[in-house]
């Protein structure tokens, strides 16, 4: 990637990865990534902020010799999960000056996962600075925003905030600002949903920790940076509520046909209920897609079919990372049909046990579904309907 | 004695069961742990702990 200059003396030297498309060998990158290092030089110091994927260490270091850089002061690592600290054992090989400014978690991670050895750290704590000179850095503790060490650092004199993952977004693109936020809104919220959902709570003590700052530049580490940073800020209050949308998440999978005429049927009895749904046949979606539509559905409808004694492998594995994720979902159900016997449903719901969610009567059926069965969809589609303006009735309330 | 369900990764502490993993019996008061206690699932600080029914 091209070194950019964000403001004077500050740069972003990280790589674009354009072709990446399954991150963590699970989740689907569709347009790419990348990963953002930045560089600030001081009349006295010079820090480096982040690193890249050890796959762009190259691209790193041809970026840090264009812009003149032959000794580092500091290398300031707000995660250490690979993807951002992975080049720092080369770089600590090729500056033996440099020092790695870390939070104590973050120290004990980078031992462990990077071997890097602990004399080498510099800890600091929670509203900590560094002077480089003209430039300070300040450091903002923000732990569970997603690992247990993460951190931000806030350049003052700039007002910029390295936010790490917070705010990012997996997208390749030549732009340096967010230009076409409606873009870049949509590959936001697939990150938030993939990567921040499951410490909502955490990110609203690290947002609060933010408001009291004079940010005027967000420069997350995957993505685009915001030169207006109320855009992202006022998407993430959005995201990190308790709102939910009269939407119907329905994730299935169907064998023979039955559980695929039930998600049929529901679908419609839902859209003539005046209640948003959307269907994903597991067997062809991604699951990011899947996700980020957690982020605001009142209800997730499971759908799949009993094979031998349990759900659909492929149905339990899209209920364990839903659970793993906790979104704000209200309520669950499932929905299929079995041929002789099973414990689908019981398997399903105990998976889905880390939602906070009420469980509506599930409609699980022998066989092809019959008349009967398509009835105790449309009352199942009518709970629905009553659950969610129940939402929609207590949401007014609270906020007349 | 009152559950305490972690914020980050939904584990439970339990009084009635302890925690037999980290050689904590049953009986102890959520309150009554050391500070420096931290969920046994995922690591994180007592302070992510909320109290539920």
């Amino acid at each position: 990637m091209a070194v950019r200059t964000i403001s004077p003396d500050v740069y972003s030297i990280g790589a674009i990865d354009w072709n990446l498309r399954l991150f963590d060998a699970l989740i689907g990158t569709p347009e790419g990534t990348s990963y953002n290092a930045f560089v600030v030089k001081g009349t006295g110091k010079t820090a480096l902020i982040d690193t890249v994927d050890p796959a762009f260490e190259e691209s790193l270091l041809k970026n840090l010799m264009r812009i003149g850089i032959s000794s580092l002061d500091y290398i300031v690592i707000n995660h250490a999960e690979q993807d951002h600290a992975g080049s720092l054992p080369l770089l600590l090989d090729m500056f033996p000056g440099a020092t790695v400014v870390a939070d104590e978690k973050c120290r004990d991670l980078l031992g462990r996962l990077l071997d890097v050895p602990e004399d080498r750290v510099t800890v600091v704590k929670d509203g900590d600075t560094i002077d480089l000179g003209g430039k300070t850095l300040e450091f903002i503790v923000a732990p569970w925003v997603h690992w247990p060490e993460t951190m931000m650092t806030y350049l003052k004199e700039d007002g910029i905030l390295f936010s790490c993952d917070l705010f990012g977004s997996h997208l390749a693109t030549s732009e340096l600002f967010v230009r076409d936020f409606t873009k870049v809104e949509r590959m936001a919220k697939r990150y938030f949903a993939e990567i921040m959902m499951p410490f909502r709570s955490s990110v609203l003590a690290a947002m609060q920790k933010v408001a009291e700052r004079d940010v005027r530049i967000i420069a997350p580490s995957h993505g685009p940076l915001y030169d207006d940073p109320s855009l992202i800020l006022d998407v993430y209050a959005e995201w990190t509520s308790d709102t939910v949308k009269n939407l119907v998440l329905l994730p299935y999978v169907s064998m023979h046909g039955s559980t695929a005429k039930m998600v049929s049927y529901l679908t419609d009895a839902l859209i003539e209920r005046g209640i948003e749904v959307q269907p994903y046949d597991l067997s062809k979606s991604d699951l990011g897609d899947i996700a980020m539509t957690t982020l605001d559905a009142a209800t997730i409808v499971i759908a799949t079919p009993t094979v031998l004694f349990g759900p659909h492998p492929v149905a339990l594995n899209a209920a364990y990372i839903l659970s793993a994720l906790r979104p704000k979902t209200k309520f669950i159900s499932v929905i299929g049909s079995f041929g002789w016997g099973g414990k689908t449903v019981q398997t399903l719901v105990d998976t889905l046990s880390h939602l906070s969610a009420e469980v509506i009567d599930p409609v699980y059926i022998r066989g092809y579904p019959t008349g009967e069965d398509l009835a105790a969809l449309n009352v199942l589609a009518d709970t629905i309907l009553k659950k969610h303006e129940g939402l929609l009735t207590r949401s007014q309330e609270g906020s007349g | 004695m009152e559950k305490f369900k972690c914020m980050i990764c939904g584990h439970v502490y339990d009084p009635a069961k302890g925690e037999p993993k980290q050689g904590l019996k049953a009986g102890i008061d959520f309150a009554d742990l050391p500070a420096d206690w931290v969920c046994p699932v995922c690591g994180a600080a007592k302070e992510k702990f909320k109290g539920v029914v």
